[in-house]
């Protein structure tokens, strides 16, 4: 009796448990069927790419969590985290893995999957919109500055229609045009 | 007479006409061609290989695709054009699934990526294709002494299998101007300009790690392939006075400007007015 009564109170949970029922089992076969995508399966967990990441400190999901989560098949966790976003892209966990394994890609590849879903931070659905509008991120506006520095003022060669039309017809054209 | 397909993308000529107008003059001093790309434009930044990975590969296949009519490689001034430009020339040659794909799409507007040029940083050509030995015999105005740290920029470095770039390469531009290459602990670390658009605080922390660790380490300037690193360097370091309180005083110049200097052009030949962060020690050091 006393025993129990010991034992009342329950154990601090350290970690989340994982609900099997909402696990994804096809995600792990998506991912690696994406591009740069074939290696996920050899990761072993060692967490290299998260000690390599300038910003993983401040984040939920690590990288080699990421990584485990997709093996997995917590699909929606990783589809909807922040992180996936707020990777620089700056390869560093990538170049750092000894199992090959290319996670900056693989985080490119779930981005993808997000966008998809429509999934994506307002901010970027907006760079999408301006891309598809004037066919590049920045416009010349200061031509007398380029005249100063005796350059064309207008750049030579610059054409935006053939880029314009050919995101019209891949998902940039569906997130812009969803968003209307 | 080296010939090359310039890719300028769209950040330089709308922001950093400095950048490409030292980037001419000092292709000029080694008779370097650089022929303006015809019907191209932006690169779409890892902004749109992160939302739409297809159109990504289209549009900077189509860019090689153009490159190749006239056989020459592609430079361009830029490490995020680079980094796309590299990395789906790189995908394609060895995804001749996705190859095909990219090519029926390609062929309504008359053009087909084959992969018969490269895509590379003007820099690694300069070094590759001139040579420090040819770059030493212009070099008229030594930066003797002066400490530069090198911010590489992580798409000039990484993926290292993709971009086939040495970090070498810019120590030794570096160098042959007689300016010393000042080592410090963050050097691979990234700028922060990518994730701007989602998170200004964190890029702005990031930037201003990456000042602190070359400040410290005593660098009187630093220097920048990229228009994105270049403007998050200088610019960040006006941001930084009011967010942090920090006056950093680092100029920043592009690898251009820089080899320009010590070529011995005029300070407005580089457009050093349009660098945010005043030049002044390095100006006071070429006239000292
Ligand atoms: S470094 Fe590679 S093997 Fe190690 S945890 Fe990360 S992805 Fe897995
Ligand atoms: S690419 Fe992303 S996850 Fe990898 S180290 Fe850089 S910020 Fe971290």
């Amino acid at each position: 009796m006393t025993e129990t009564e010991e034992k009342a109170d329950p154990p601090a949970v350290m970690i989340e448990p994982i609900d099997i029922s909402k696990l994804d089992p096809d995600f792990r076969e998506g991912i690696r069927s994406m591009p740069n995508g074939e290696e996920l399966s050899a990761c072993f967990a060692c967490s290299t790419c998260t000690a390599a990441c300038p910003i993983a400190n401040t984040w939920k999901y690590k990288p080699h969590q990421l990584i485990r989560m997709i093996l997995l098949g917590m699909r929606e966790e990783v589809l909807s985290s922040e992180e996936i976003w707020l990777c620089l892209t700056c390869f560093e966990c990538q170049e750092r893995c000894p199992q090959n394994v290319r996670v900056t890609d693989i985080f490119f590849d779930c981005k993808n999957l997000a966008a998809e879903e429509s999934m994506i931070p307002d901010s970027i659905v907006g760079l999408a919109k301006e891309l598809l509008d004037k066919g590049q991120l920045y416009v010349v506006t200061a031509d007398w500055e380029r005249e100063d520095m005796d350059l064309e003022p207008e750049v030579p060669g610059l054409s935006t229609e053939e880029f314009k039309a050919i995101l019209k017809g891949t998902r940039t054209g569906r997130i812009v045009g969803g968003d209307e | 007479m080296p010939s090359y397909n310039l890719y300028m993308g769209c950040s330089v000529p709308a922001n950093y006409p400095n950048y490409e107008t030292s980037l001419f003059r000092v292709a000029d001093k080694f008779g370097i061609e650089l022929i303006y790309m015809e019907g191209v434009s932006c690169c779409g930044s890892p902004n749109l290989r992160a939302i739409d990975y297809m159109g990504w590969l289209i549009v900077n296949a189509r860019t090689l695709a153009v490159a190749e009519k006239n056989g020459h490689d592609i430079v361009t001034p830029c490490n995020g054009c680079f980094g796309s430009l590299k990395d789906v020339y790189h995908f394609l040659i060895h995804n001749a699934d996705y190859r095909e794909k990219v090519n029926a799409e390609l062929k309504k507007t008359g053009v087909e990526f084959k992969g018969t040029i490269k895509p590379r940083h003007f820099i690694e050509a300069l070094y590759n294709d001139i040579g420090i030995d040819e770059i030493k015999k212009k070099i008229t105005k030594p930066l003797d002494g002066v400490g530069i740290a090198i911010h590489y920029g992580c798409h000039l470095l990484r993926p290292k299998d993709v971009t086939e770039f040495k970090p070498e390469i810019f120590e030794a531009l570096i160098r042959v101007t007689g300016a010393s290459v000042v080592e410090y602990p963050l050097w691979k670390q990234c700028c922060g300009a990518t994730v701007l658009p989602v998170n200004e605080e964190l890029a702005i922390r990031l930037a201003r790690d990456k000042l602190k660790s070359m400040k410290e380490a005593g660098a009187v300037f630093t220097t920048v392939s990229c228009p994105a690193c270049g403007n998050q360097l200088d610019l960040q370091q006006l941001g930084l006075k009011e967010s942090y309180g920090e006056e950093y005083n680092l100029p920043v110049l592009f690898i251009t400007q820089i080899l320009g200097l010590a070529m011995g052009m005029g300070d407005d030949e580089v457009g050093l007015e349009m660098n945010r962060v005043p030049a002044d020690p390095i100006l006071k050091h070429l006239s000292g």
